[in-house]
């Protein structure tokens, strides 16, 4: 485990990361949620305010390129950055298995809460966004927001 | 991680809740809008902080075009030259029969290409970014056209970028026609239950009137948006028959709006060319544009504006959901 300035900017690396898969690359879909894991990761490190702050920002971003559902990102990010920072009184370990966890959880929570906030017009169906795409999204995330916390260097307990 | 600090202090707690519900009810603000205070903010956004990103996408789409399709594109100039040469007489020749029949010369809009940027982010599905924008001619609801046909329209447009929809959009609409003009209806989009299974639906056909399937679906040019001869899709099955007034039928798209990475955009004046073609004289009616021998491959019969006659029906203009419009 590094300072927090390290940490800090492993979390600004993920968001610039995400969006340069998603946009600059083009990818699209297949590139993982790292925005999510981003905002998941700093939520257990700020308070409620200024993660929901954090949350309603990203959220806006991811919404600059929505036009069905504008908004829909910002309240799904700013719910999933509040709840993940209440987790700290919650849940103080941060453990491997916790880590896992919290993030496939704050990923499917903020897919719901996205297709609720995305309205009749646009949802796709609820088996398809919720049990099929987002359990295998959330998986392809959490693996890739693994990765970044390992190599990153800011888990403060070893893997077991 | 950083040490983990409780937050015990209650009245740093309670300003914590009460920023926390302070940005939830922006973001809450944010999904009820009004559209225009919508676009206006992704605007900023686009246009600011992921400019970079959307530079680099820019930047990575030109560099693939020229390193993969430069080959294919050579052997489409060399086409289009031998065409054109082969045509040039036509051109005089046509300007000699319109001025012999009193007409007024057809109004040619412009296409430009364009490269096609899409996020992929969630929420973005239907819509994608254009690299040209109001310096290169684009205007809201300037229409978008790939190699196969209609891509979308144009939603909103900035100095050098516009944003645009494609047919999956729900508010998507136009008015539609067989390749034969015989029969008009309306195109609307359905969802499939996975994104890839999105349809277009034929609707508001004549009853009487059966269209076979593979039938080649156009833009009629109705509503001045879209230009007339657009292909649109085929016939793929009746959809549903009305108690004796109406039928609809599904369509096999003439094209994937996800696989699109260049496409033309329509610079003219379409409404202009409305006007300048509806003066053509008593009879034409609603004429436009015909774009029909864009695709000849998909035997579109050229030039039928004389069966144009403006009996069509007012519900078959087609329309997309202004944005100063309904929103």
């Amino acid at each position: 485990m590094r300072g927090p300035l390290h940490f800090w900017v492993v979390i600004v690396l993920l968001i610039l990361l995400h969006f340069l898969l998603h946009v600059g690359l083009g990818i699209g879909t297949r590139a993982p949620d790292l925005l999510t894991i981003a905002l998941l990761l700093s939520a257990r490190e700020l308070r409620m305010g200024s993660a929901a702050g954090l949350g309603l920002f990203l959220g806006l971003l991811e919404d600059a390129f929505s036009i069905l559902a504008f908004g829909a990102n910002a309240v799904a990010m700013t719910v999933v950055a509040i709840l993940g920072s209440r987790t700290r009184d919650l849940f103080v370990g941060d453990s491997f298995l916790f880590l896992v966890c919290y993030l496939a959880l704050g990923k499917w929570t903020r897919d719901l809460v996205h297709w609720i906030a995305a309205g009749d017009g646009v949802q796709a169906a609820f088996v398809e966004a919720l049990l099929v795409r987002s359990p295998v999204a959330a998986l392809y995330a959490v693996a890739l927001g693994i990765v970044a916390v390992l190599f990153g260097g800011i888990l403060r307990e070893a893997p077991r | 991680m950083p040490p983990y600090t409780p937050e015990n202090d209650e009245g740093v707690g309670r300003r914590q809740l009460a920023a926390a519900a302070l940005f939830l009810g922006l973001a809450f603000t944010s999904l009820f809008m009004p559209p225009d205070a919508q676009r206006q903010v992704g605007a900023t956004l686009r246009a600011s902080v992921l400019q970079p990103f959307i530079l680099v996408q820019e930047g990575l789409s030109q560099n693939r075009l020229r390193s993969h399709e430069a080959d294919a594109m050579r052997m489409r100039y060399d086409s289009v030259v031998g065409v054109l040469s082969s045509q040039s007489s036509l051109v005089e020749e046509n300007v000699r029969l319109r001025e012999l029949l009193e007409l007024s010369s057809r109004a040619t809009p412009e296409y430009r290409a364009a490269n096609v940027v899409r996020s992929g982010t969630q929420g973005s599905e239907s819509m994608y970014l254009l690299d040209i924008g109001s310096r290169d001619g684009v205007r809201v609801n300037s229409p978008v056209v790939g190699r196969d046909g209609l891509v979308g329209v144009v939603r909103e447009v900035r100095a050098n970028s516009a944003l645009g929809v494609d047919w999956t959009h729900p508010d998507f609409r136009v008015s539609a026609m067989t390749a034969d003009g015989e029969v008009y209806g309306m195109i609307e989009t359905r969802r499939g239950e996975y994104r890839e299974d999105d349809r277009l639906l034929l609707n508001g056909a004549p009853y009487h009137v059966a269209i076979e399937d593979g039938a080649l679906i156009v833009t009629s040019g109705l509503g001045g948006i879209y230009p007339r001869g657009i292909p649109l899709g085929r016939v793929h099955s009746l959809a549903e028959a009305d108690a004796g007034w109406r039928k609809s039928y599904w369509l096999e798209p003439a094209v994937r709006p996800g696989s699109m990475t260049q496409v033309l955009v329509a610079v003219g004046e379409v409404e202009e060319e409305h006007s300048a073609l509806a003066a053509d004289g008593p009879g034409q009616g609603p004429s436009v544009v015909d774009r029909s021998d864009f695709w000849p491959g998909d035997t579109i019969p050229l030039e039928r504006t004389g069966e144009w006659t403006g009996e069509r029906p007012a519900s078959g203009a087609d329309s997309i959901r202004d944005s100063a419009g309904e929103g």
